[in-house]
Order: C-alpha cells, then structure tokens, then sequence
C-alpha cells in the first residue's frame, strides 16, 4: 500500500531539505514518488510539519535501576486517568507502556536506555520489550568491573580489551558501551569518597584515565559504530569543568561522547563558590571534532536521580526530597537512587538551567549537541518541548530567566545569549544526527530507502505544544499516533551490534566466572525466545 | 466434599474435581473471571512470562494482582521506600564481604546457597550471627562465628537496636545482652572493609528491618557496609521485577477503578477472601506444590500436579513447571538478577502463561459475542 503524505513543510537536514513536498512511504519504507503519482492512501499535510522520527540517545527508560526507582516512589507516578481500552497499561504512570506512548506522541520512534550492566541486560530487555511502538537499544557498561581494570592492570594487551568489549556487547546485546565515573565506582567499594580523572583506584592501581582511553580505543577499533559513551568523574561538584577539560584533551583525536555535560559544567566562582563555565566548555569542543556531547538539561520541577554512579549518588544522598534512596553496590557499576527537586528558586539549580542551555546556545554546531535531560535525572523527558521551545524563542527565554534568582545571572552568559534555534536545527539535532551518532543509516532520515518513522507536526504559536502532541506518527509506515493520541501498540525492536567474538574471549570468560564468581559465565545471556516478542532484536553493523 | 484422587495426576485440567477437556476447564475459567465483581489473581508463583500474562489478563477484567509472598516482599520494600536503603548483590558479597552480619531465621531456608557462597567462601570473613535459629548450624562450614543469642520478638528488636546505638557511640540501656557483647559486634561491623548484613523478611518485622537499614547507613558514614535481603521463594522477587515495569507499582495491585492502584491493605489476599471482598480467586503455583494458606479453595487454580487442596477448584489446570517443563525467566537468588532459565526436562505441559493465553482469548471471544 502506497502511502503519500502531501503538501507538508518537509524537513529533512540529511538530504538538505527544507521546503513544502510530499512523502511516500510503502511496505515500511520512504519510497520515491511514483510514476503513476497514485496513492492508495492521502494525507493531506498541507499547514504541518513533517520530519523523520525522532531519536533519543540517552534516556534511562528500562533498567533493573530504572525499576528500582518505580518502587521507590511510589507516590509519584499515581495514574492519572481511566485507561483507553485499545492501549493496556497506557495509563500506569511511570510504565514501560506509558513510556512507549509517550514518546510516540511526541514523535519519538528510537530511544536508547544508556546505562545497563552487563549482569542484568536480560532484565533491561524484558522491560524494554514491553515498550510498545518505538524502537529501543541499551548500552552496557564497562569500567568499573574487575575484569577491565584487572587487565590494565596487568599490562594486558589491547587486543583482551578488544575481545572483552565485543565479548559484552555480544552478551548484553547493546547497541555501544558506556562508561561511568570510571574507577570510582569500584574506589567507593574500598571507600574512597572522591574520585578525579588522575586517581587510582586502591586495588588495581590503575587511573580513570587508563580505563577511558582502553575503552575508547577499543571500541572504536573494534568497529562499534557509537563512541564510548562517558559519564566523567566529579559529576556535580563546584569546579569539575575541570574535570570534563582533562578528559576531552585526553581524548586527543579518538572518537568520544561525553553524556549530559551540563553536569560538568560548573566553575567555583562567585559568591556561592558555584558558577556555569559553559562557555569554556564550548570553545575547548571547538578544537576537538571528535567529540560529541549532549546537555542533560535540567528543568524544573520534582524528578528522581537514576545513575550507576554509585559514589556520586551516596554523597548526593542527604540532598534527597522526598527523604530516601537506594544505594546499590552492583556487581561492577551498581546503581543510586535519589529523588531531587530541581527549584527555580535555588540559586544552584537556575545555574544548572543556565549550564544547559548555554551549551545548546554556545555549540554552534548542531550535530554535535544532543538535547537530553538525561531522563529522568536532569528532567523527565516529557519536558523536551518545553526545552526545545526554549532554545527556539530568546523572548520565552527571558520569561523564564526573570523567575530565576537575580543572584545566579552574574555567574552565567544565558541572559546574554540571542540565537534561536530554527526547526531545520531542531531537526538536525533531534533526528540525523543522533543516527549518524548510532550508526542507523536509514533512521532520522526521509530519502527512499529509509524506514518510515515519520512525525508530522502541527505547528503554532505554542512551539512545546507542537512537540507535545504530534498531529500523525507513522512507524514503519504504520500510523501510530493521530491527533496526539495512540491509536494502537506494535513492538518495535531493540538494536544491537554483534561484532564477532574471539573463541579464547569465550573460553576465558568461562573460565574467569568460574574461577572469581563460581557461577557459569551465561547467566547473564539475552535468548531472543526469553523476550515473549516475535523478532525483538535488529543487528546493526559495525565497522568493516 | 473433598475429591483428592486426582491431585497426583500429573498432566490435565478438571472441573471440580474431575477429568474434562481443556478447552472446556478454559471456558469455564473464562466464565468464572467475567462473572465476577472482583476477580484475584493470587498465588503468583510464576515466572515472567506468566507474571506478564497474568498482570495483562488483571488489567482486562479489572482484577487485583497479589503475591502468595508478599508480605515479606512488603516488608523489605517498605523500609525502601520510607527511608532508604544500601544494597548489594550475592555476586559481590561472595566476592567483597569481610564481615557478614545475619540476622535471624530462615537464612537458609530462604537460600540454601548461603552457606556455599557466602560463608564457605575461601575469603576471610567473620560473621555474625544476632538471634540465630536455636538449633541452626552452619554445617560443614569452619567459620568463625560470633553467636547472639537473643530469641525472637522484643528481645531481638531491642538488641538490634542497641547494636545500632552503640554503632554510632550512643548510650543504650535495658539491654537483654551483655554491654560488652554488643560493643564487640558493633566494633566489628566498625572495622570492616565491605560488610554485608544478610536476614529475610520472612523472619523479622517491619521495625527490625528498618532498624538494620538504619545501621548500615550509619556505618556508612565512615566504612563500606551494605544488605543483602534474601528473596522470596516462587521467584517473588521476578513477579515484583515485572509488576514495577507494567505497573509502575509492586503487587497487591488492583485495577478495579480502570487504572492501577496500590494499596497493600485492600488488595492482600487474606483479607480480600475474609472480608468477602472478592467472588473469584484464581490461584497461580507454578513453582511449587503449595497452596492457599487460608484454606478456602480457590474458584480457579493454575498449579502444579500435586498440589493438594481442601476441596477441588471449580476449575484447575495442571501448569508445566517454568524451568523444568519449559524454558523460564526466573529471579535468580545466586545472581540476583533475572536468568533464562533453560527447561531441564520439557514435557508438553502449559505454561501459565499459555493457559492465561487462553483464558484471555476466550475472554474477548465472549466480548465479541456479546
């Protein structure tokens, strides 16, 4: 069946395409348009806008720690309304379900949970195969797990970090691999309560940033599409710029992508010893293009801190509103939980705010910025219209910038900052680029050939009304969403890399889990017959 | 009157008590559910795909979901979710721990892998043991092990909250153990590099447990200490994995109003059968051949062959046995995440969650019809 979308303001940056058109779509595919120019079926687009899907590269979404925060807070995810009957579970707040449905109404199609240990993929898949409609992927976390870090320390070659890297992606079945605060996880196990790039950790006697660049090399001579994925040290604190300056020198000319740097951000000056050095940021990724970022923006409100950086969640404990968390020392990364309200009123939160959108602002290019709130840490991602109807309007800005205390303005350049992002920028960010990042060459993208995740906006006046509530969204071809609503569920597929493993990788981790665990060394295994979907997992190829 | 002659049959579906297609148990069972006004799904020993199809099957006909173990599961998630807890895994306590702290019974009854992985580990450790079971023993396992032996109930709350005091220097009194006893430990959990403390929630009470969440934190202000709360049996800890990502909520769940609610009073199956608050109870043992304490028979019952009740279900269907008869994904108390479980013996027998399939279908076949 022949679909044509008609007469809509297509944008699409990966063909350079800004202008009013149609769309073709058949069998799950964009199509060219045909000779015959008949459709079986018309939607007329002819006021809206029409983009690719969109892609979400880091949002914790599925996850043992993930869950871990459902149960923990209980009061704050009450449902909201009465379920419509063609959608089970759409309105159990905080579900797998709702997820699914709620980036689907905004016009996400691919969204990938950044943060799973290798131990507990199965279960990250299990959640994510009750996400309906988008596409998902994990990435799986080394760098702070014996096995890395004892092999650095014994002089191992790179080629057992190579085996090992691929070894994990292929057990986990992840799409790349992160790592975060790496070696301080395994520090705070032995006690060690701050941990820098240049620290050691107690009983390994290697640095974080041998563990980093190991990682860095590996995964990318090892053909894995996606950098390594990096949660630096010192999130948080007063001055880890830093922090963030060391490890993107570090990175010399290797690919790298460093996650939600507003977090790192921060400067030690002024009144409060807290300051946005934003702009530093900015100008040190002018001169290194092989690092990507994105903001982890924070917006206000009441959210939950989902992370497995175990160290910097248990010092951020006393911080935590409503009074609770869970600190959870995991077989390597673990994971912390704790609920934080981001106020306006705080001076420290407004320059957090500030941080983010100086880094979307500052960051001229905008294949290299990616527009998380790190889901949920800095904001749930519901609050992405919001944001991009910030970076989109400087006067909205200012409104938003005149409640936030008189004192956090000195510290930061936001209420300087006039560019506005257009829509073919929104676009940039939010669907080629984040492909390209992933390595999905026929997603974010609307030539022939690619597949028909498409999102169709009504625009307005109310620019985080537009992104709130798509008019239409096809996923492969199939349409999902109308009028803002879904209409029905289909499983998408998680998306993972399988670069081949070495038969001595596998012997030896047999033999390693044998010896240091006693346990087999499969346990942690993803049988695509233990998800209960019909084909839940899609390859993506690495490099040659 | 009780019909107990088929109850070692080992494959087949009944209706009250004797032999009857399967087809037919399912309509039944069907027509049972969608007769009701509020429908239980129970029992829940299952693994997660069932505990997928049940919380499915619940949300469709308004039902309320609950565990036959949740209680203990409630009691370790309350001390969570009031006030927080440090956690780790049975993975890196047999690789980290140096001081093991277990507190009271039914440790390996709960994990009878304890002793091999944690206490008969080649590593140093020294354990401890407040209120021990009076006839336990950690048989074949040359630790060194400090007893306190304290009994159960007041006895043991006080002497772990003395523990807790003395941990973090303040002064107790009415003590049920010797000062120095207590110090002694406390100095202990003091010292050590990683500790774990390790009880089930089968055993204590709601205060105790939270007392021990309290001592880590607080021998977390200057040492590593962490808890290691032994999972349910009938992979309660798998049906609460599964029930937060599809509920956003633990069980004792119910779906009456058109959305999730949790309430651990109204929706506890004890309570809902001896208040008459519910018409139809669809009891679900999988793992097991256990059955409902509170002795009344449940209208409908997806168990295993064995199972023994006091009188016949109105319906019943004998369910493959998740690892064993059918490939599985179960909480596993050795990693404490969840594995696939590969079937040691596959038989033909229904899984629950094919069976709540088919329960499902012909539930929206009689939607259709009418």
């Amino acid at each position: 069946m022949k679909t044509c979308i008609k007469g809509g303001r297509v944008i699409d940056p990966a063909n350079r395409r800004d202008a009013i058109g149609d769309v073709w779509m058949e069998g799950g595919r964009i199509i060219a348009p045909p000779a015959s120019g008949e459709a079986d079926e018309t939607f007329d687009a002819s006021g809206l806008v029409v983009m690719a899907g969109g892609i979400d590269i880091h949002s914790h979404i599925a996850s043992a720690n993930t869950n871990t925060a459902r149960l923990l807070l209980p009061e704050q995810h009450r449902a909201h309304a009465r379920r419509p009957a063609a959608t089970p579970l759409s309105n159990a707040g905080w579900s797998t379900f709702e997820t699914g449905c709620l980036y689907a109404q905004m016009g996400f199609t691919t969204v990938i949970e950044p943060a799973v240990s290798p131990h507990q993929a199965l279960h990250a898949h299990l959640e994510l195969a009750d996400i309906p409609i988008i596409d998902k992927g994990i990435l799986t976390i080394l760098g702070n797990d014996d096995f890395i870090l004892g092999a650095i320390r014994d002089g191992e070659s790179p080629a057992v970090i190579r085996d090992h890297v691929a070894w994990t992606l292929q057990s986990a079945r992840a799409l790349g691999i992160k790592a975060i605060n790496a070696g301080g996880v395994a520090a705070f196990k032995e006690n060690m309560r701050s941990f820098s790039f240049d620290d050691v950790v107690p009983s390994y006697g290697v640095t974080s940033r041998q563990i980093v660049k190991a990682l860095q090399a590996a995964v990318h001579e090892r053909g894995v599409p996606h950098p390594l994925h990096l949660h630096c040290n010192n999130l948080g604190l007063p001055g880890n710029v830093e922090t963030a300056l060391a490890t993107i020198a570090a990175a010399e000319d290797l690919p790298l992508h460093l996650a939600h740097l507003q977090f790192y951000g921060y400067g030690n000056e002024g009144p409060q010893g807290f300051s946005s050095a934003a702009p530093r940021l900015a100008e040190a990724l002018k001169t290194a293009p092989n690092v990507t970022i994105d903001v982890g923006q924070v917006m206000f409100g009441q959210t939950v801190t989902v992370s497995s950086d175990v160290l910097r969640q248990f010092m951020a404990r006393g911080q935590a509103h409503p009074k609770k968390y869970a600190i959870i020392d995991g077989d390597s990364n673990g994971g912390g939980i704790v609920p934080y309200e981001y106020k306006a009123g705080s001076f420290f939160n407004a320059v957090q705010f500030a941080v983010g959108l100086e880094l979307f602002l500052l960051i001229e290019d905008p294949q290299r910025v990616y527009f998380t709130t790190d889901h949920p840490n800095g904001a749930p991602f519901t609050a992405y219209p919001d944001l991009f109807a910030l970076l989109m309007d400087k006067d909205l800005r200012a409104e938003w910038i005149s409640r936030l205390p008189p004192a956090a303005l000195p510290v930061t350049t936001l209420p300087s900052l006039t560019r506005e992002y257009s829509l073919y920028e929104i676009a940039t960010m939010t669907r080629v680029a984040p492909a390209r990042l992933l390595g999905l060459p026929d997603r974010g993208r609307l030539e022939p050939g690619a597949r028909a995740d498409v999102a169709i906006y009504r625009p307005g006046k109310d620019l985080a009304q537009m992104f709130r509530a798509a008019a239409r969204v096809y996923k492969d071809g199939d349409l999902v969403v109308h009028d803002g609503a879904v209409t029905h569920y289909r499983f998408g597929r998680a998306l993972n890399v399988a670069p081949e493993v070495d038969a001595k990788m596998e012997r030896r981790m047999a033999r390693y889990y044998d010896e240091r665990y006693g346990l087999k060394s499969d346990f942690m295994r993803v049988p695509e017959g233990a998800l209960g979907r019909a084909e839940p997992f899609e390859g993506v190829a690495c490099r040659g | 009157m009780a019909r107990r002659r088929f109850s070692n049959v080992d494959s087949g579906a009944w209706i009250e008590g004797e032999p009857a297609p399967l087809e037919h148990v399912v309509s039944v069972a069907a027509s049972l559910l969608s007769g009701s006004r509020q429908p239980l799904l129970t029992g829940m020993g299952t693994d997660i795909e069932g505990a997928r199809a049940a919380m499915t099957l619940a949300e469709q006909i308004g039902g309320v979901i609950d565990h036959m173990h949740s209680t203990a599961v409630l009691r370790d998630l309350d001390s969570m979710r009031e006030t927080g807890v440090m956690l780790t895994t049975p993975v890196e306590a047999h690789v980290r721990a140096d001081t093991v702290l277990l507190v009271g019974d039914q440790l390996l009854e709960s994990w009878p892998e304890l002793a091999a992985r944690i206490l008969g580990s080649p590593l140093r450790r020294r354990i401890i043991w407040l209120a021990p079971a009076s006839n336990a023993k950690l048989s074949g396992y040359e630790v060194e092990t400090t007893r306190l032996v304290v009994g159960s109930g007041a006895k043991r709350a006080a002497a772990l909250a003395s523990l807790r005091a003395r941990a973090k220097g303040c002064p107790v009194a009415n003590l049920f153990l010797p000062l120095a006893q207590i110090d002694a430990v406390a100095e202990t959990l003091r010292a050590a590099r990683f500790g774990v403390a390790i009880w089930s929630a089968a055993a204590l009470d709601a205060l105790e447990i939270e007392t021990i969440n309290g001592l880590v934190r607080d021998l977390n202000e200057m040492t590593r200490f962490s808890t290691l709360p032994l999972p349910p049996p009938d992979n309660g800890a798998g049906v609460l994995a599964a029930c937060g990502w599809m509920t956003g909520f633990p069980m004792r769940t119910g779906f009456g109003a058109g959305m999730p609610v949790h309430d651990p009073w109204r929706f506890d199956t004890e309570r809902l059968v001896a208040e008459g608050e519910t018409d139809c109870v669809m009891w679900i043992s999988a793992l097991g051949a256990s059955w409902p304490a509170w002795g009344e028979a449940p209208a409908i019952a997806l168990c295993d062959a064995a199972a023994a009740f006091a009188r016949e279900p109105k319906a019943r269907i004998t369910v493959g046995r998740p690892g064993v008869d059918h490939d599985a994904v179960l909480h596993n108390p050795d990693t404490g995440s969840l594995v696939a479980t590969p079937a040691s013996a596959p038989s033909e027998a229904p899984s629950v969650a094919q069976v709540l399939a088919l329960i499902a279908a012909r539930l929206a076949g009689q939607r259709a019809a009418a």
